[in-house]
């Protein structure tokens, strides 16, 4: 409890949450106002549209697993580790604290992403006087989707960070994965069962008919990979000497 | 623990790869007492401390604080503050916010932060960037950390490393009353002198090994152990010295070498009544003598 108390207090005593948390702002602002001034009036009025125009809000997921990597790998840049783990020697412990507190931010950017999308949305929709579809389940739900997902990268960023110790190499890793190795994965088409894949079936928690899966087997398999980082990363960090 | 020291190193073995850092090390330290970790560049000193502080996996042995592996420690940072070779913060947290966060996580109160950071002469500075921070700031705001807990044990490495003169000075009167008030200190330093005015006992490492553990008094005297006296009455001071214990041999021109402590070769020519004209230790300084140990130990 204390650990995770002190885990809390780092990520709110840098400017990490705020310069992240101004750049989702920022990003929706963009996508969706472009969005609602370029789409005709009458696809804007259907659920689906409606739903997509505030999906932007699932890069809050991205962000969160940022964050992990940061709170876990940045402690090794910045050599802030060895004063964790002087405070608390034994390091799985350190590694749960950090999971925990991670989840935590992870879903809060989450909230914060949902909120700001939806009433982002509302107000330009209105403006346009397109009749509001916002409170339907099929939109909303993929807000929720994102505040569990969110929470679920946040801890598998900590786990990866942990196994990597190295900021920068493991953000890069990151986006290689994301962006090249997932996408080759679909040749074999195994990609839905890809971490990426997972967590976006979260998020759009069953909302769309895709090749996703559904929001549970997506949800569990997401915890399954979060389970391994972290399982992996708290021996490695375990093992390693602070030197 | 009762009874335990404060420090004990046990056969303490770390190996990188094919380098041998620390090489079967057993020293302990007592209660109370400032002790120098001394050693050149590269000896294994702040490998050693590393695993005392449960950084670092020995290889084989045991690094012991009251008895006890530093992870077995109940509340180490009530048992032990440290100061690590060029401790590194977060640049964009404040100084305050830093020792917060250790706090926290050690169940401190967070009005002991404010009083840690007086104490090192930081509270102006408690809110500004570490970022900002000179070298001795930085230092002080360790210390501030490795005191939060209001430890019965220091562990300093190479803590006047980059410090001003300044820096240096305020830190060894910071030790000194740690250790009056009854604290234990370890400290370590590449540079004798550093730690030569603070000492009570010197330990001294070459290649990982233990070169010497010893009294700093006992350093002292195989550095400045002899005298040089002149005197117009040199063959008469000379019988005097001899009968109170001293060996002396005549070096001509009314000189003398005496293998004894300048202090007693003149109170024996005084209570004599014998006129000197010189009268000065000879030999290495503690520098030489620290020197000539490592060079020793190179075989």
């Amino acid at each position: 409890m204390r650990l995770l108390r002190s885990e809390l207090l780092k990520l709110v005593t840098t400017r990490l949450l705020l310069w992240l948390g101004l750049l989702v702002v920022a990003l929706e602002v963009l996508v969706i106002s472009l969005h609602v001034s370029q789409d005709s009036l009458s696809s804007l009025a259907e659920p689906g549209s409606q739903r997509d125009v505030i999906s932007i809000a699932g890069v809050a997921a991205l962000i969160a697993l940022l964050v992990g990597v940061v709170a876990s790998a940045g402690e090794y840049g910045h050599g802030t580790i060895s004063h964790t783990f002087l405070v608390a020697p034994v390091r799985e412990r350190v590694v749960l604290a950090k999971l925990l507190a991670c989840g935590i931010a992870g879903a809060a950017v989450a909230v914060l992403a949902g909120v700001v999308a939806w009433a982002l949305a509302a107000l330009l929709l209105s403006a346009r006087s397109v009749p509001l579809q916002l409170g339907s389940a099929g939109v909303v739900r993929p807000l929720f989707g994102t505040v569990a997902a969110a929470a679920v990268t946040g801890a598998i960023g900590v786990g990866f960070g942990c196994l990597v110790r190295r900021q920068t190499a493991a953000v890069v890793v990151v986006f290689v994965w994301l962006l090249v190795a997932e996408p080759l994965l679909a040749i074999a088409h195994v990609d839905r069962y890809a971490p990426g894949h997972a967590i976006a079936s979260v998020v759009e928690a069953g909302a769309q008919g895709s090749s996703l899966l559904a929001f549970l087997p997506g949800l569990l398999l997401a915890l399954a990979y979060a389970g391994a980082f972290a399982l992996a990363g708290a021996v490695v960090v375990s093992r390693t000497d602070v030197s | 623990m009762p009874g335990a020291a404060p420090v004990e190193i046990h056969e303490l073995t770390k190996r990188y790869g094919s380098t041998l850092a620390v090489n079967r090390l057993t020293f302990a330290v007592d209660s109370g007492s400032i002790t120098g970790f001394l050693g050149p560049n590269g000896a294994g000193k702040s490998t050693t401390l590393r695993a005392l502080l449960g950084l670092v996996r020995p290889s084989s042995g045991e690094a012991r604080v009251e008895g006890k592996p530093y992870a077995a420690l109940r509340d180490p940072l009530r048992t032990v503050g440290a100061v690590l070779e060029s401790e590194s913060f977060h640049p964009a947290r404040s100084g305050r916010n830093h020792l917060r966060v250790l706090a926290a996580a050690a169940g401190i109160a967070a009005a002991r932060v404010d009083e840690v950071l007086e104490e090192v002469e930081l509270s102006e500075a408690a809110r500004r960037h570490v970022g900002g921070y000179s070298l001795g700031m930085r230092q002080r705001l360790s210390v501030a950390g490795a005191l939060l807990g209001t430890p019965r044990l220091l562990v300093l490495d190479e803590p006047a490393n980059g410090l001003d003169p300044e820096g240096i000075r305020w830190l060894r009167e910071f030790l000194r009353s740690f250790a009056a008030a009854g604290g234990t200190v370890l400290i370590s330093s590449h540079v004798l002198a550093e730690v030569a005015q603070l000492a009570d006992e010197v330990v001294i490492i070459h290649h990982g090994r233990l070169i010497a553990q010893e009294p700093l008094a006992a350093l002292t005297a195989r550095a400045g152990g002899g005298t040089v006296v002149r005197s117009p009455d040199a063959a008469r001071l000379a019988a005097e010295l001899r009968q109170g214990g001293l060996e002396a041999s005549e070096e001509g021109g009314g000189g003398l070498v005496v293998a004894g402590p300048a202090e007693r070769v003149g109170e024996i020519a005084a209570a004599s009544g014998i006129v000197l004209h010189e009268l000065r230790p000879q030999g290495a300084t503690l520098e030489e003598v620290f020197l000539e140990l490592t060079a020793e130990g190179e075989d």
